[in-house]
């Protein structure tokens, strides 16, 4: 009587995976069922279409390349915006106190220039801390609002501005998505670039670096490793974020098709297209990313301070 | 007390127990050495059962414990084990992690539960730092509070699984004095150690393991002086510089 | 010589910081400079026209009023499903651990705006007759197909979250889980008192942030017949030639829909920091996603 228990038991690996597929093939199954029925899966219209919609996912990654690059540029000019170093308010004011005393140990010192100096101190370090500030108002607000209002936001500036673009609906989301993306890519800019920039280039210069030099030797090539994860899965956000190109009536992307041809009552069978498609891309290109990740991760450096994978499975102790 | 008899253990294809006999009597500390992947590690789980054998007797007390039907928590509250990495709790304070297993396993009210913690974290010397987290200790005050965790238990003997490995030379020194104290108390302990010091001094028997199996047994003087197997003899030579 | 209490005290975290305060002051002063000054001269609008406020505010609430009803409806239920997700694929049963990985790269590879749309259009027939009759009779066909699709952005957000309730509770370092067995704890004793407690500080921060993303994305449900802000506030533009106002008020419109996110997201990140900056345990730090 024991001796299923202890087969199961000591198989359990197997039934595992078993009923796991079993779990999967089912509920799928289920929804399949729940869609078609007995209707049939109309395969005709699946062959017959595949095509248009495979053009129309073109237009969403066409736009989204566009995008993305146009982001990059606005990202990275605002991140590094956002690194400039500043000084602390109270540092500034204890260093004020530090030129009072002195001024008052020694007053044989000009006076005009000593305040002529902090004058200009106080503009070139005011100014660095407002743009730096202003800099990181922008990216709050971009990454604190929905895409979709931006992307009103955006249509609303043609309808009003620029009417005679105002029906390029391609033109206006590629906009959208460029300034959004560009808020998104502010932030993982900055984040590298700050995490590679402290002592970094103090250390470089010790060496005998230039400024210009230890950026492009030490900092970049770090900064490049740090960012290239967040920026690829900022990539995938993007695409996927491209079919709002649908709201503004882009007939060639693929939300728009899905919506306007599914009226024949092939819904699932369109879904199940769009679907198929965009996992298809979304799968691949997380792959990818692993793969780049794998191959540029230096031990130590990134983002994921916690990144040690441990299950929570006890695995057996060496030694 | 505990003894062991011709334990196997296979991970995959590795056998890394190839039979494991031996009898620690209560009272007894005894000190395992041996070169890393040797299976003490694996042994001493064996006994408080994290890891379970593929074939071979353990018995605690006269009870075998490898088999069905025991309840493995049962076993655990009789054998107390403190790890190489400390293990504490890290977001309990020091106190609450001795109190866990009072309150939990024994089912003791809280207040009693805080007294008794607070004794035992006297006894190792770390009265004050009740209310810190293990972040807030340094290595060696969180190993002797993973003591002290584990003696709240009240265990019949206590397991050691390389406690000093993983510490600054600087803090080796109090959890061994805590050791040594605790050997000198009568408790059962059976150490997977390096500090050979500590071995001399506190241990009644030494075992040398090597590649799954125990291949010398003695006290300190004999290991240490006299070895009588070659591979005993090379391995003390490395150890004792 | 310090004593316990006073060890304890010295170390406890400030809840209020002095960057936090000036961070605050700053954004105020910008946000109100922003929005009463600066882009009023350049899209010649006024938040101050009583005019203005006496077309939109009805717009404005309603919209409110239905995009907190929709975080109400999907924002609980996507921490839950999140937190079973991400439980079970860190576990070793394979039953748990796959349907929950399929689950995840689906729901975070399609977009959700097609998943919003596959759910108006079909969420309807997902639901079993019966339960349709009984609980929701009251309701219109198509306010039924605007909640599922609520629902279908909460479970995209929950495939997110899963993987962040994932990443908790493999950054719980597993040499405690041997030391609680060790002790003679139970395995869900084990559980709720060393793992869960510690993978929740743990998700906090990025959950946060993943909160403040589905707040943004129930502006989706505009797309289809929602009655959120933004669709309100699209409604609007509708009547704006009719009311008087010249076109360009429309910006006054998304000035204030943006400030109204922009207040809620922030509010919600924030606050959780505060939480969690309460509860925080040294040597707890929250994982960086």
């Amino acid at each position: 009587m024991a001796d299923w228990r202890r087969y199961l038991r000591e198989h359990w690996r197997y039934f595992d995976a078993a009923l796991a597929l079993v779990v999967i093939v089912g509920s799928v199954a289920y929804i399949y069922d729940l869609l078609v029925g007995s209707r049939g899966l109309d395969v005709a219209y699946i062959v017959r279409n595949y095509t248009l919609y495979l053009h129309a996912v073109l237009t969403n990654v066409y736009a989204t390349t566009i995008a993305f690059l146009v982001g990059m540029v606005i990202g990275f000019s605002v991140g590094w915006l956002r690194t400039a170093r500043t000084v602390a308010l109270s540092k500034f004011v204890a260093s004020m106190r530090v030129e009072k005393r002195e001024r008052q140990e020694s007053p044989s010192q000009s006076e005009g220039a000593r305040r002529l100096l902090v004058v200009l101190s106080l503009l070139w370090y005011g100014t660095k801390y407002v743009a730096r500030r202003i800099g990181d108002g922008l990216v709050e607000v971009i990454r604190g609002t929905p895409l979709y209002v931006q992307i009103l936001f955006a249509s609303s500036f043609f309808i009003v501005f620029l009417p005679q673009y105002a029906t390029e609906g391609l033109l206006i989301g590629i906009i959208a998505l460029a300034i959004n993306t560009g808020g998104y890519q502010a932030e993982i800019f900055r984040a590298g670039l700050q995490t590679v920039h402290s002592g970094q280039i103090e250390a470089a210069r010790a060496i005998g670096f230039s400024r210009l030099r230890a950026m492009r030797h030490v900092i970049l090539p770090q900064a490049l490793r740090l960012i290239i994860p967040p920026l690829t899965n900022e990539y995938i956000g993007l695409f996927k974020a491209s079919t709002f190109l649908f709201v503004l009536g882009v007939p060639a992307e693929i939300s728009y098709i899905a919506q306007h041809q599914g009226f024949a009552g092939d819904v699932f069978e369109i879904f199940a297209m769009v679907t198929a498609i965009f996992l298809a891309i979304t799968v691949t290109l997380s792959f990818v990313v692993q793969a780049l990740e794998r191959r540029f991760r230096i031990p130590g450096l990134g983002f994921e301070q916690v990144k040690r994978p441990r299950g929570v499975r006890i695995a057996p102790a060496g030694g | 007390m505990i003894r062991v008899n011709d334990i196997q253990k296979h991970f995959g294809a590795l056998h890394v127990l190839r039979g494991i006999t031996f009898e620690v009597q209560k009272g007894e500390a005894i000190v395992i050495i041996g070169p890393s992947g040797s299976g003490k590690s694996t042994l001493l789980r064996c006994i408080n059962l994290l890891v379970e054998p593929d074939s071979g007797q353990v018995f605690i007390d006269g009870v075998q414990v490898n088999r069905h039907g025991i309840r493995h928590e049962w076993v655990r509250q009789q054998v107390g084990m403190v790890f190489q990495s400390f293990n504490l709790f890290t977001h309990l304070t020091a106190i609450d992690n001795v109190t866990l297993g009072l309150t939990r396993v024994k089912g003791m009210p809280h207040d009693k539960a805080v007294q008794k913690a607070r004794e035992l974290l006297a006894r190792v010397g770390l009265a004050v730092k009740e209310n810190a987290y293990p972040a807030e200790l340094s290595g060696g005050q969180q190993q002797r509070v993973a003591i002290a965790r584990a003696l709240a238990m009240d265990p019949k003997a206590m397991l050691f699984d390389e406690p000093t490995s993983a510490l600054d030379p600087e803090y080796i020194r109090e959890v061994l004095d805590v050791m040594t104290a605790l050997a000198r108390e009568g408790m059962t302990m059976i150490v997977v150690t390096h500090e050979m010091g500590f071995a001399s001094n506190a241990a009644s028997r030494i075992l040398f393991m090597d590649a799954g199996k125990i291949v010398e047994e003695g006290t300190a003087e004999q290991i240490f002086q006299n070895p009588k197997e070659d591979r005993t003899r090379s391995f003390v030579s490395k150890i004792l510089r | 010589m310090e004593t316990a209490a006073a060890f304890r005290l010295r170390a406890a975290p400030k809840l209020v910081t002095g960057v936090g305060v000036v961070h605050l002051v700053e954004m105020t002063v910008a946000g109100l400079l922003m929005v009463f000054v600066i882009l009023p001269a350049i899209f010649s609008f006024s938040l101050l026209s009583p005019q203005f406020w006496q077309i939109y505010t009805r717009f404005y609430v309603t919209g409110l009023f239905g995009t907190f009803f929709y975080v109400a409806l999907a924002l609980p239920l996507s921490a839950v499903i999140g937190f079973l997700m991400g439980w079970a694929r860190v576990s070793r049963i394979r039953i748990f651990a796959w349907p929950s990985s399929l689950y995840v790269n689906v729901f975070r590879g399609v977009p959700p705006l097609i998943l919003v749309i596959f759910a108006s259009l079909f969420g309807t027939s997902l639901i079993p007759q019966p339960i349709l009759d009984r609980f929701l009779a009251g309701f219109r066909r198509g306010d039924i197909a605007v909640g599922i699709a609520a629902i279908a952005i909460g479970m995209h957000s929950s495939a997110y979250q899963a993987e962040i309730f994932r990443a908790g509770f493999q950054s719980v370092p597993k040499g405690q889980v041997e030391a609680a067995q060790a002790l003679g704890l139970r395995p869900w004793q084990g559980m709720r008192h060393v793992i869960l407690p510690q993978t929740f500080r743990l998700s906090l921060p990025p959950l946060s942030n993943e909160f403040a993303a589905l707040i943004k994305d129930t502006s989706i449900l505009a797309a289809i017949s929602g009655v959120d802000l933004v669709a309100k506030s699209r409604d609007l533009l509708g009547i704006l030639p009719a009311s008087g106002l010249p076109i360009v008020w429309i910006f006054a419109v998304w000035t204030v829909v943006a400030l109204t996110y922009f207040v809620i997201t922030y509010a919600v990140t924030r606050g959780l920091r505060l939480l969690e900056r309460k509860f925080h345990t040294p040597g707890l730090e929250g994982i960086s996603l």
